[in-house]
């Protein structure tokens, strides 16, 4: 059974009760992230996300995290593109504790001085070592060009902005960010909602705040084929597509349509560029949706004297999928979404991470019958219409390696 | 928590262990094979991994592409894996598929090992060597276990080399095969929401006719002079090192202090290694881990950090180390606390449960209830770290470096 309750501050509690298992876990959401850093301090969110966990309440920063490990309590603190999340799993009687230690965090950290030298030396070392993973390296370097600003901020920040940002920026950023209206605090697993609701009632209850203003999501700007030089034994391939919004009609259709092409082993971009000619270890397509921006995005590493051959299999399965597809081949990805769906919530920290989620797109939590009938009602026609409004071309082209490609002209648009 | 382990040997040797907890919203199966590239000869070097994938390629009754849209029908979330010692295949699906699950999965377990489908996914295998050579941290061990093993095959590289690969045929897969592959040297295990008699029972019909043969492997205990080394890479912008020494194998007792002692020292929060090179930000990785092997095992620190800083990290390191006994009780029940609460979690979960019951199986021919593990943790003293390290004592480091060219 999931309860929901709103305090006056805005803050919404989700409490999931589970009672066949002994741990417990809570996520705590706040809008804001690395779109909300100021322009030329890209990064200072993601101090601001370590800051939190040096010193907090009564704890300096080595109280506080030895309190979280005296309980084995793993934790994390950290900052998406559009949120800073704080999660946390944990044997169930330990909750009290860890609900008191997040409230710290997000309510009284110390936010020293002297430790943003440290943090700041880790994060640039991070920004470096991208160049050691390829494969991710090109995803960062796609996401900067192919979405419109500030959405394609890097995850890592800028070093600039990383160097520029000084306490008095994380100070004001963490007065501006960390505020319970429209926050999230969901916790799933050996609980009882009445309880945690007075708990957090009592600690987050005379939390105050202003509502944070989201930056909207504008106009992506022209496709382009991109190409970094790169001495490497694998080239990057990558490329990226609008697609369908979370609450749109469709985007089940979609969700799909992106499982037919990429999913891991029976899709077709793995039976036709892996399986049958042995080009990759690694391809795959996915779809990724928000209420404000759908993409598709599809991938393949492969030795460069086989990578114009990889893009070209690449390109053909896309574009020919429309029209195509068989019911088999859509009850197969229907049937493994639904399983996933079911296989992927077993444990309390994904329940307090799906109910918060939903919460956050939607304000409500969908029952999973509700999820099943929308993912029932996809046909081969809505399949095929979902690939006429977004037919994964144009699209923006990445290739990080020894080489370019050639890519077609019409692919750009 | 605590469900009964239920086990079985079936006359060819096959050991089937399950444990069904009707609470859970999946089931989880596996199979184990005491296998890996530590028992392959120089010229089979790559082929345990190798023979993993192309256990995916067909049977006498299904086509490579069979079992991938098999696996999709499931909804299954299936792979596997191959390490210096073992041969794991996995899947776990919703309640109702299981047996189908279990019938795809012993099928995949006698392969037909189809010259065709043999000559692509070689060439698949070459994409994965070239994929973790641009992985620098990847190649540093690879290189660093190969040197401090030395002629001990628990130094064997897993993925081969391209010559290796490239020279290896489906004949000489075949027969690693027919002389790894029998039902005794495997383990079956199933963990979460199935029926317990139906396993067992499917088992024998599905594995009982396999012939059984007898498989060895040695296991020599390795002893590692200490010894330092460089490799030099063009494109690297993070150094990084390795440091070996002596440190107990998966039977040995003392591996429950050792680990907890690792974590004393090196674990990713709240250990002397993160006090001091993480929060300090003189480096982005540093840990310290107990590497249990089969009849051996190391004892190993890595550290990764811009290249001007290794030196100091390093000397850092070595001196957290070198006093390992320098921590408080404080220091010692945070450590055990946050091994029990990840042993607690993970057990929730019937992949957490299988591959600790599979793992403990092949190692140990034993099976611990959870909250025995627990009990074990928790009982473990000062004095039980200060008698392991008498064994094991983290003085004799090999030092292994990768540095731009």
């Amino acid at each position: 059974m999931i309860t929901s309750h709103q305090l006056k501050n805005g803050l919404t509690i989700l409490v999931e009760e589970m009672s066949h298992v002994e741990s417990a876990s809570y996520d705590l959401m706040l809008p804001g992230g690395f779109i909300c850093d100021p322009a030329d301090r890209i990064g200072a969110g993601l101090i601001l996300g370590e800051l939190i966990g040096r010193g907090a309440g009564p704890l300096n920063s080595r109280q506080l995290s030895d309190a979280f490990d005296d309980l084995g309590i793993r934790h994390g603190e950290g900052v998406g593109s559009d949120r800073y999340a704080m999660s946390g799993s944990l044997v169930s009687d330990s909750l009290p504790r860890a609900l008191e230690l997040l409230s710290w965090m997000v309510r009284e950290p110390h936010l020293p001085e002297e430790e943003i030298p440290n943090i700041q030396s880790v994060l640039l070392q991070d920004i470096d070592s991208l160049s050691d993973n390829p494969a991710r390296r090109c995803m960062v370097e796609l996401s900067r060009r192919y979405y419109p600003a500030p959405y394609n901020r890097p995850s890592l920040g800028e070093a600039d902005g990383i160097k520029k940002t000084d306490r008095e920026t994380i100070q004001s950023l963490w007065k501006r960010m960390f505020s319970p209206r429209k926050a999230i605090l969901s916790v799933a697993g050996k609980v009882t909602a009445a309880d945690v609701i007075q708990r957090v009632e009592r600690l987050f209850g005379d939390w105050e705040g202003e509502e944070v203003s989201i930056p909207a999501f504008g106009a992506l700007p022209k496709n382009e084929y991109f190409h970094i030089d790169f001495d490497s034994s694998q080239m990057q391939i990558v490329l990226a597509a609008p697609s369908v919004l979370f609450n749109q009609e469709g985007y089940y259709s979609g969700k799909l349509a992106v499982s037919i092409l990429g999913a891991s082993m029976f899709g077709r971009l793995f039976v036709e560029v892996r399986e049958k000619r042995g080009l990759c270890y690694s391809v795959y397509a996915r779809h990724g949706s928000t209420t404000s921006y759908g993409t598709v995005t599809a991938y393949v590493g492969t030795t460069p004297e086989r990578a114009q051959e990889s893009l070209d299999v690449l390109l053909r399965e896309l574009n020919g999928l429309k029209s195509t597809i068989s019911a088999e081949e859509l009850d197969r990805a229907r049937t493994n979404l639904k399983a996933s769906l079911i296989m992927g919530e077993e444990s309390p920290g994904a329940r307090a991470g799906s109910n918060a989620q939903d919460w956050w797109l939607l304000g409500r939590i969908r029952p999973l019958s509700e999820i099943n009938a929308e993912i029932d009602k996809v046909t081969v026609a809505s399949v095929d219409e979902f690939l006429s409004r977004f037919p994964f071309s144009p699209c923006s082209v990445l290739t990080l390696g020894k080489h370019k490609l050639s890519v077609p002209t019409g692919l750009i648009g | 928590m605590a469900h009964k382990v239920h086990k079985e040997v079936l006359p060819n040797g096959l050991t089937i262990l399950a444990e069904s907890n009707p609470a859970n919203v999946s089931a989880g199966i596996g199979f184990f094979v005491r296998t890996g590239a530590r028992d392959e000869s120089d010229r089979e070097s790559g082929v345990s991994h190798f023979l993993e994938h192309m256990m995916f390629k067909g049977t006498p009754t299904r086509s490579a592409l069979d079992i991938n849209l098999e696996l999709g029908n499931l909804g299954a979330q299936a792979n596997a894996f191959t390490s210096e010692e073992n041969t794991v295949y996995y899947a776990t699906v919703i309640p109702e598929k299981f047996k189908a699950m279990q019938e795809l999965l012993s099928d995949m377990m006698r392969p037909a090992l189809d010259p065709e489908e043999f000559s692509m996914e070689k060439k698949v295998i070459l994409e994965e060597i070239a994929l973790y050579r641009d992985r620098p941290h990847f190649y540093l061990f690879e290189r660093a276990f190969k040197d401090y093993f030395g002629a001990h095959p628990a130094g064997n590289s897993v993925l081969g080399s391209d010559e290796s690969i490239s020279a290896v045929t489906r004949d000489e897969m075949k027969a690693y095969f027919d002389r790894r592959y029998s039902p005794s040297n495997m383990v079956l295990v199933g963990s979460g929401n199935f029926s317990l008699d139906e396993f067992v029972a499917d088992a024998q019909k599905l594995c009982g006719s396999w012939e059984n043969f007898p498989v060895t492997r040695d296991v020599p205990r390795h002893h590692g002079s200490s010894t330092y080394k460089e490799y030099r890479r063009k494109t690297l912008s993070h150094s990084h090192a390795v440091l070996l020494a002596q440190g107990p194998g998966a039977q040995d007792d003392e591996r429950y202090a050792l680990s907890i002692l690792s974590n004393i020292l090196g674990d990713s929060s709240g250990s002397k290694m993160y006090w001091e090179l993480i929060d300090k930000g003189l480096a982005d990785s540093a840990s310290v881990d107990s590497d249990e092997r089969d009849g051996t095992g190391c004892l190993m620190v890595y550290v990764s950090t811009t290249p001007s800083k290794l030196d100091d990290v390093v000397k850092t390191a070595r001196s957290i180390v070198s006093s390992p006994l320098d921590f408080s009780d404080a220091d010692l029940e945070r450590a055990k606390a946050k091994i029990v609460s990840r042993i607690v979690l993970d057990g929730e979960l019937p992949m957490g449960r299988l591959m600790s019951l599979g793992m403990e199986w092949t190692y140990r021919k034993t099976i611990t209830p959870l909250s025995d593990i627990i009990s074990r943790v928790r009982s473990v003293s000062r004095s039980d770290i200060q008698r392991a390290l008498s064994q094991y004592p983290m003085t004799d480091w090999s030092e292994y470096r990768l540095l731009p060219e």
